[in-house]
């Protein structure tokens, strides 16, 4: 390739990457005489008004000239057209081909980063439940004899602010966990059957908590400990203390690969009516 | 009429039973033996989502009895 071919790929390689995706067509190309001071140069132009330049010397241009057999400019404009225009049109389909290629790699990369941020942002969740929900109104009313909070730092809008963040990361684990949940195990109709049975046994206050946040309270029939129970099958079960706060984690179901609604409904049931028996067989966490 | 509620994989299977009926209430008991006997707690469901009952020995007058698998630790 001569000096010609190689500014003419500089100059193409530099509006492809001003233009990404939307790469403009090419128009015209010109050489410009040299100018007082200014050396000769040449010009590509496209269809969107975008030009671009770079110098050209006598000796580049005379071997152009030679190749083509031609001497006055409009001869040279047609030559580099018609050089110019495959030239362009290849490094173009390159340029879309490796773009594609990376915004495959980019979902790809993203869609990995998800699938293991899920249980990441989760666990996260969980763990900072405890500090954002002393900033719950609902939890005041719900323990109005619990010792007093210091004063909220946190101006109202702040608070205003927190109390939809918890809303919205406690909806947000329940639907994860019932999602995950219902490819685990049983029909949809098995899933909404449980999800049913659990409701009808379930106290007003339970079910407007399930409906609401994604989980409902339950006190141990024999020690008169809270525990809260999560929507889901397994390491959903947490004991609060006398404030709402997290103490530790029990994990355990019924045997038979239960809908999430059936395994709720049995740990409730076990926490009410056989709690000492149910810890025993749980794993604490 | 009273109903037995086994939690299955199915969400649930349910056995009504007529309190009346002497032969009906010969193969609920006899159920209720079985479930047990396989580690199955019985509870006699409360009315409204309370906290209901543990019932170690078959009754007829229940109206709803919730069968439960024996718990595993996970």
């Amino acid at each position: 390739m001569d000096r010609v071919g190689q500014i003419l790929r500089a100059l193409f390689r530099r509006a492809l990457s001003e233009h990404g995706r939307d790469a403009p067509a090419l128009t015209d190309i010109v050489i410009e005489r040299a100018h007082g001071r200014l050396e000769p140069r040449i010009g590509v132009q496209f269809s969107n008004g975008y030009r671009t330049w770079s110098p050209l010397s006598p000796s580049d241009c005379y071997a152009f000239c030679e190749r083509h057999a031609t001497w006055d400019i409009g001869g040279i404009r047609v030559a580099l057209l018609r050089e110019g225009h495959p030239i362009y049109a290849q490094m173009r389909e390159e340029h879309a081909a490796e773009l594609r290629r990376l915004r495959r790699r980019r979902e790809e990369l993203e869609m990995l980063r998800s699938r293991d941020g899920v249980a990441t942002l989760l666990e996260r969740l969980r763990r900072e439940a405890d500090a954002l929900d002393r900033d719950l109104i609902w939890r005041q009313r719900e323990y109005p004899d619990a010792a007093p909070q210091p004063e909220p730092r946190r101006p109202d809008a702040g608070r205003r602010l927190l109390q939809w963040w918890a809303q919205q990361r406690d909806q947000l684990a329940g639907s994860m966990f019932f999602l995950r949940s219902s490819n685990e195990g049983g029909s949809k109709r098995a899933q909404e059957r449980g999800i049913q049975l659990l409701k009808q046994n379930l106290a007003p206050a339970q079910r407007q908590q399930l409906d609401k946040f994604g989980f409902f309270d339950v006190v141990g029939g024999s020690t008169g400990k809270r525990y809260r129970i999560r929507n889901g099958r397994q390491m959903n079960i947490e004991q609060l203390d006398k404030n709402g706060r997290r103490v530790c984690g029990w994990c355990f179901f019924p045997q038979g690969n239960l809908v999430a609604g059936d395994v709720m409904l049995a740990q409730k049931m076990a926490l009410e009516l056989y709690e000492v028996e149910a810890l025993n067989i749980a794993n604490r966490y | 009429m009273a109903v037995q509620i086994v939690m299955d994989r199915t969400g649930d299977t349910r056995h009504e039973f007529d309190s009346a009926d002497s032969r009906a209430v010969a193969l609920a008991e006899e159920r209720f033996r079985d479930l047990t006997g396989k580690g199955f707690r019985a509870v006699a469901l409360g009315r409204d989502g309370g906290p209901g009952k543990l019932v170690r020995k078959f009754d007829p007058q229940v109206e709803q009895t919730l069968f439960i698998p024996q718990l595993q630790g996970g």
